[in-house]
């Protein structure tokens, strides 16, 4: 039945069946109608003045949290977030709040472009005609095991579209990857809970019913996996329940911008959270009574302090309140994952919450999952640079990622490019990836696009997100999982679909029986319209705490590499990793350091004493894969033995606001993975050089009244 | 239509104080987690100028609510200060009113806020010096003019109907997103009722995933912004200068 | 080696004192009309240079700063003010010398002022065009300036009269058309004299200003009355300006602004950066144009220089009281920024502030021979304005740095307001320096009317000075 309906007949549905049921959000007419026009030239259903509104997801991040977009005459005004999905409940963060600044984003790839590979973009455009015979003559000419897909951490329709279709054709499935999971550690959580509670499943942290939150490292409220959701356990944890308002203490070497909220905030030597998780446990055995976990019993309280250079009282009292606290609960994630004892480290903290939590439980899973499908992590996505390299892959397809800036260059993914035949981009912005492509067929911005996402975590409900169009695209884009359906169709691949809007509708399908979902619909019709006008469907799932196999965890020592100092990456607050070419999420200070468009180098002030340094003096870090150049932010609140670089900005290309700003700390990767196969960057250690050059930062805040400069005050 | 009554002007705090309609701001600082949501929301809401790296860096940013914060003690035993979002206080009897030769901010009577009236600033600069909280911006540069900024004839589209773009010379703030306040009010003048506790919210208190902002009436004891200040250990900042803030802000919980 | 010069004490008083050096009324006018005459090519490559740097800074500059915005200027958050509103107080504070030294010297029957009155009203109207360009220099929409004059309009709009901007204006327009007048009135009889003496254009322009002037008993009985009344009447306005100026600041709400010394304090620091011009002007013009050494001696110079003493010493005094007052208030932000003013990297310019307006006129003006003596007053009327505007200068952008939000406070950096600056001082030059040619800069009537009062009488053995009452 869907393959019959064409995209117009169903817009007319579901145009119908919106103003019928005319609930909260999207009650204005299908998307595909609104046009861009001169506000004194407008299409017959818009009313001066009058706003329509259409629910999507955000494609920011990948935590699938739900948006409502104001348009106005078929211009996108504002997004705000959609009260009814369960991940945000109408909450949004900064980087979702200018995903519209990449909308109307004055340099993105306004047409199919023959690329070549060319330094710049190339302008060479092409038409869409063309660009899908280019696909088609690709899917024709090589073999089915010469092909590649790679594609973003989201696990959206057109991930499903690749599977299918690699599937079909009997090539190997599509890769997911982005930066932000490669910091997150996505493999290091799911393997631990493996290893754990054998179940590869993502953690959810249920702060909002907890009374006293450790952290080992985690920065949820920044980027961690679902910000905004944690941003709202968070508060409801600090509104706390009885009106006693819930405790947080965070361990890291260096003050994030959630550990700059905590109660106490304890910094510990870099790769020793597992050792003190462990002490901890003990120590809150200790206080509560009863047996004593095997996993803590063989750890020494004294020794894990000093190793870890944490006071031994702080220890005491974190202990003292986590046992007294009725819900405790520990968060492990950041850097902690991020050394070659990751995984380790990371059970450590959960034999914590297995043993004391009542908040802590494994997510849901997506619908139409059966198991956590993570993104690749970095040594799987090493493998498949090598396999780039080695010439067995003719043809990739990129999609939703930037693998030239979003992978350490230490694995090599430009080179091996190069060994690869044809490259196809379907960038929204000339990034660097795109550049290095030989075609770049543009693919919608998420705000004009029909789709649907998985959310992987965040709340106690399994949620599929969906987006719809709010706008009329803005440049001579086309969606990719089009391009690849019509391809696939002119090079003779039987598959069932007429065009995207018909493969999502062939997905959703399987939810229209389900009971006990967000809403209920009798056919695909109508399960679409209030789809859309909801911005997705999820269903109540029971969370359920896991139980652990009761055995011994050890923490080993985390391996460093040779060097001075520990460094510590952080991915920015505020840019995320594709936040670069959007000029207010630039001029938006970053929470700790107030710094805006650039990259800067946490040093303590103490160390930079000795090192000679100062404030904005730019100093060149150097490590074993390769060094960077940057200004110096004495922070007062960082390990005199770690500096720390934030991760976002260093692009070379990806738009005029993007381009020649900053650096990126991923050059100093290495290539050493942990036991899940993330990439242990947190072993990294370099050294520091000064350069004599100063360059000074842009900062929001007062040097003169923050840290007392030129007042005699200075620390 | 707005007029102005001189009385209302600054220095008529009992006047200001027993008037009827004011909005208010309560906002928890408890739960702030300096994410910066609420600045683009304002910047996406009212068409909020970017001014680029060396400006920003010289403190031409533009922002009109901006997330301060502090430190305390040195390392080991440093402490971050709460996050502090400061944004136009929409003081009662604010300072930035009297000094402005051409009246070109002042106290609105019917939502009791300070309104800056941008066509008729003439760019003395004299109420962003008089302001105890230093959250006016000045239009240094036509930074919204396409002819300058390449990338506004494109990000233009995004720009707010509801909100005047600003040019080079004159003042701006917080407004209390008084586009939204008008159309909540509309709306419920045209449906015969008053405008509910919660029925609309600003850019920045909708935005924020922590809930930290709350907006509302602060007039009507039932609100959700009078229960908050009534709970007591809300502090109006800089009040020891009489300015009658209408943004609380929550301190407790350490 | 005096004494051997003057054995004969009158003619010791006569080169002392111009009242005791008569000279016939003709010659007197054909001096002053011939040092309007004699101008030398210097003059004119002076002239063009300070149109050009004018032209530039006035023109160029201020028409870039109104098309791309007042960004071009070093102003930003929290640093609203910057130098456009230093230099206007220092103008405005130049301005006062000239009806200083014309209406409150001629009040009190100060003799010695007669041969330099015109010179200093010159200042004053110049000076406060200066002013006005940098007032309007200052705003951002400086073509919509006329919106602050109260003028009858369609929608009854007024300006604000609570704003002390709008005072400001009041005052300042006040002070420039009664500073005008009065620079016009003792004119008149120059003007008659010019145009009895001249030819060609200059005699029309002549004509035109001296208003049919022709020295009859009943013109001169009337001008005295005019000028008697202006000469009381504009010591309030200029008292006024000066103060109603310090209260753009001192009405604000800011730590270090509000203080109630400020009305009196900018007065006299008004004064002080007055008579430092004044001094130099006189010894420009004494040592460039032809004549000037007859009319313009040491004694003046002395004069002058005895007023400048006493006016850094109430300028210390009321700096002093107002730190002190400041200080002694304990309020943290106050604290801070008395702190900031002095340990803050622009230190130097405070102690420069304080060497310059105190320490240097204290250790020279005491000295009569050092008062004498006109390159050396010069030097000193220069540091005294360098340190008078300075003192603006740390009242406004330093000052303004620190206020009650410290997470905003940063140093200013000038930018477009210095050439802008450097144009109005060159403006400034220039109008004076053509007005040298135009304009008697001599009142010779007032000089001889002062040589007729003046005589020497012997009580013995002594020989002093007498002067009678005229009217």
């Amino acid at each position: 039945m869907t393959q019959k309906i064409s995209r117009r007949d169903f817009l007319k549905l579901a145009g119908v069946g919106a103003a019928t049921t005319a609930v909260l959000t999207g009650c204005g007419p299908a998307a595909k109608f609104v046009t861009r026009q001169p506000y004194l030239k407008m299409p017959e259903y818009t009313y001066n003045g009058e706003s329509t509104y259409y629910a999507t997801t955000c494609r920011e991040c990948a935590a699938a949290c739900g948006l409502v977009v104001r348009t106005m005459q078929g211009r996108a005004i504002k997004v705000e977030g959609n009260k009814a999905n369960p991940v945000n409940l109408g909450k949004t963060c900064a980087r979702g709040q200018t995903t519209l600044q990449g909308l109307y984003n004055p340099d993105r790839v306004t047409a199919p472009t023959k690329q070549g590979r060319a330094k710049d973009l190339s302008g060479s455009a092409m038409n869409w005609d063309d660009a899908v015979a280019t696909v088609s003559d690709i899917l024709k000419k090589y073999k089915a095991s010469e092909i590649a897909f790679l594609m973003g951490t989201a696990p959206d329709h057109l991930f499903d579209l690749a599977t299918d279709l690699t599937g079909a054709m009997g090539a190997s499935a599509p890769v997911r990857y982005g930066a932000l999971s490669m910091f997150e550690g996505r493999a290091t959580l799911a393997q631990a809970a493996q290893e754990m509670f054998g179940q590869p499943a993502l953690p959810f942290f249920d702060l909002a019913s907890a009374d006293v939150v450790v952290s080992f490292g985690a920065n949820f409220l920044e980027t961690w996996v679902s910000p905004v959701a944690y941003t709202r356990g968070y508060s409801k944890l600090r509104k706390g329940h009885d009106r006693r308002r819930g405790l947080f203490f965070q361990f890291e070497a260096r003050m994030s911008q959630t550990g700059s909220v905590a109660d106490e905030w304890i910094a510990l030597r870099p790769g020793t959270e597992g050792l003190v998780a462990l002490a901890l446990g003990k120590l809150v055995a200790e206080a509560r009574g009863g047996s004593m976990p095997k996993a803590f019993a063989s750890v020494n309280v004294n020794e894990a302090a000093e190793k870890a250079g944490v006071e031994l009282e702080a220890l005491h009292v974190i202990a003292e309140e986590f046992a007294k606290a009725n819900a405790p609960l520990a968060i492990v994630g950041g850097p902690a994952l991020a050394h070659s004892n990751g995984v380790e480290t990371t059970k450590a903290v959960y034999a914590l919450n297995a043993a004391f939590s009542s908040s802590f439980f494994l997510s849901p899973l997506a619908p139409g999952e059966d198991v956590y499908h993570r993104p690749a992590s970095a040594q799987e996505m090493s493998e498949f640079v090598k396999k780039l390299e080695s010439g067995a892959v003719k043809a990739l397809f990129i999609h939703g990622v930037n693998p030239a800036f979003e992978l350490p260059k230490s694995l090599g993914f430009e080179a091996a490019l190069k060994n690869v035949e044809t490259v196809i981009s379907f960038a929204t912005f000339p990034d660097e990836t795109a550049l290095l492509s030989d075609y770049i067929f543009p693919d919608h911005h998420a705000l004009e696009s029909f789709g649907y996402q998985r959310a992987y975590t965040g709340a106690n409900a399994s949620v599929l997100s969906g987006l719809q169009p709010a706008v009329t695209p803005f440049v001579d884009t086309k969606a990719t999982a089009d391009v690849l359906l019509a391809a696939a169709a002119q090079a003779g691949f039987p598959f069932p679909y007429a065009d995207e809007f018909a493969f999502i509708q062939g997905k959703l399908q399987q939810f229209v029986p389900i009971a006990g979902g967000s809403f209920a619909a009798p056919e695909i019709n109508a399960f679409t319209a209030f789809f859309q006008q909801f911005g997705g469907w999820w269903k109540q799932a029971d969370l359920v705490a896991p139980t652990a196999s009761n055995g011994a965890v050890n923490a080993p020592e985390a391996e460093f590499e040779e060097g001075e100092f520990f460094l510590i990456p952080f991915v920015s607050p505020t840019l995320g990793e594709a936040g670069a070419n959007k000029p207010w999420l630039q001029e938006t200070a970053d929470p700790t350091t107030t710094v805006m468009w650039n990259t800067w180098v946490e040093i303590n002030p103490e160390t930079a004493h000795e090192l000679g340094v100062e404030n904005d003096d730019v100093v060149k870090i150097v490590s074993a894969a390769g060094e960077v150049e940057a200004s110096v932010y004495l922070y007062p609140a960082i390990r005199p033995d770690v500096i720390a670089i934030p991760f976002g900005q260093g692009h070379t290309a990806y738009g005029q606001f993007a381009a020649g700003r900053g650096v990126n700390p991923a050059d100093l990767f290495g290539a050493k993975f942990n036991a899940a196969g993330d990439l242990a960057y947190a072993g990294v250690k370099v050294r520091v050089e000064k350069t004599g050059k100063k360059q000074y930062l842009s900062r929001l805040e007062s040097k003169i009244g923050v840290y007392g400069e030129g007042l005699g005050e200075e620390h | 239509m707005t007029t102005i009554d001189l009385n209302m002007v600054g220095a008529k705090g009992a006047l200001v104080e027993a008037a009827e309609g004011k909005w208010g701001m309560v906002i928890d600082q408890d739960l702030c987690t300096g994410c910066q949501a609420c600045v683009t929301a304002c910047a996406m809401e009212n068409n909020i100028a970017f001014v680029g790296e060396e400006d920003a860096g010289y403190g031409r940013s533009m922002h009109w609510i901006r997330i301060e914060r502090f430190w305390e003690g040195h390392y080991p035993h440093v402490k971050m200060t709460h996050y502090q979002p400061m944004l136009c206080q929409q003081c009662g009897k604010a300072p930035c009113e009297p000094v402005c030769p051409a009246f070109a901010t002042v106290h609105s009577q019917s939502e009791q806020v300070n309104v800056q009236v941008y066509n008729r600033c003439v760019g003395t600069r004299y109420c962003g010096n008089n302001c105890p909280y230093q959250v006016r911006s000045f239009n240094w540069f036509d930074y919204n003019d396409e002819r300058i900024n390449k990338a506004i004839a494109t990000l233009k589209h995004q720009f707010n109907p509801d909100v005047t773009v600003r040019r080079r010379g004159i003042m701006e703030k917080c407004s209390f997103c008084i586009q939204r306040i008008h159309k909540a009010q509309d709306k419920a003048k045209s449906e015969g009722r008053e405008v509910a506790d919660g029925e609309f919210t600003t850019a920045c208190a909708q935005a924020c995933p922590a809930d930290a902002i709350v907006f509302g009436r602060v007039d009507n004891p039932e609100s959700l912004v009078s229960q908050l200040m009534a709970e007591g250990h809300g502090v109006q900042h800089l009040s020891e200068l009489g300015t009658l803030p209408r943004v609380t802000y929550l301190v407790g919980g350490q | 080696m005096s004494d051997k010069k003057h054995h004969n004490p009158e003619e010791h008083f006569r080169e002392q004192h111009l009242m005791l050096d008569p000279m016939p009324r003709g010659q007197m006018n054909d001096m002053v009309m011939e040092s309007m005459h004699t101008t030398s090519w210097k003059f004119w490559v002076v002239a063009a240079i300070l149109a050009v740097i004018s032209f530039i800074g006035l023109g160029v500059d201020w028409y870039r700063l109104i098309m791309e915005g007042q960004g071009l200027a070093g102003v930003m958050r929290p640093d609203y003010w910057g130098i456009f509103l230093v230099n206007t107080v220092f103008w405005i504070g130049i301005s006062h010398a000239g009806t200083f030294i014309s209406a409150i010297l001629r009040v009190f029957k100060a003799e010695f002022r007669r041969p330099f009155t015109r010179a200093a009203e010159l200042m004053t109207t110049f000076g406060l065009v200066q002013a006005g360009f940098s007032i309007f220099m200052h705003m951002g929409r400086v073509w919509l300036s006329y919106w602050l004059m109260p003028y009858p309009n369609q929608r009854q709009l007024w300006p604000n009269f609570h704003s002390p901007l709008s005072w400001d204006l009041l005052a300042i327009t006040t002070y420039l058309l009664s500073s005008t007048m009065y620079l016009f009135l003792p004119l008149i009889p120059d003007m008659a004299m010019a145009r009895d003496r001249s030819t060609g254009w200059r005699k029309t322009f002549y004509k035109v200003l001296a208003l049919g002037f022709r020295g009859t008993e009943g013109e001169w009985a009337h001008l005295r009355t005019a000028m008697n009344i202006f000469a009381f009447a504009i010591i309030p306005v200029m008292f006024s300006v000066h103060t109603i100026v310090s209260w753009d600041f001192a009405m604000a709400t800011r730590p270090g602004w509000s203080s109630t010394i400020f009305g009196p304090y900018f007065v006299i620091g008004a004064l002080h950066s007055g008579m430092g011009a004044v001094v130099m002007v006189l010894a420009v013009v004494r040592g460039t144009m032809k004549h000037m050494k007859y009319f313009i001696r040491p004694e003046h110079f002395e004069g002058i220089a005895r007023l400048m003493l006493i006016i850094s010493m109430a300028w210390a005094y009321f700096f002093f009281n107002d730190y002190i007052v400041q200080w002694y208030g304990g309020d943290k932000w106050t604290k801070t920024l008395l702190h900031w003013h002095e340990a803050g990297p622009m230190g130097w310019m405070w102690f420069a502030m304080l060497i310059f307006n105190i320490a240097i006129p204290w250790s020279i003006l005491w000295n009569k021979k050092w008062r004498s003596t006109p390159w050396l007053l010069f030097i000193v009327g220069l540091l005294i304005n360098v340190g008078m505007w300075f003192e603006r200068y740390i009242i406004v952008p330093i000052s303004v740095t620190i206020n009650r939000m410290p997470f905003t406070w940063r140093l200013y950096q000038p930018g477009i307001e210095v050439p802008m600056g450097i144009g109005t001082v060159a403006f400034f030059i220039l109008l004076y320096m053509l007005a040298s040619r135009l304009v008697p800069l001599i009142p010779v009537w007032e000089v001889q009317e002062g040589q007729m009062a003046h005589s020497l009488t012997k009580f013995g053995r002594e020989t002093v000075m007498t002067v009678s009452e005229l009217e």
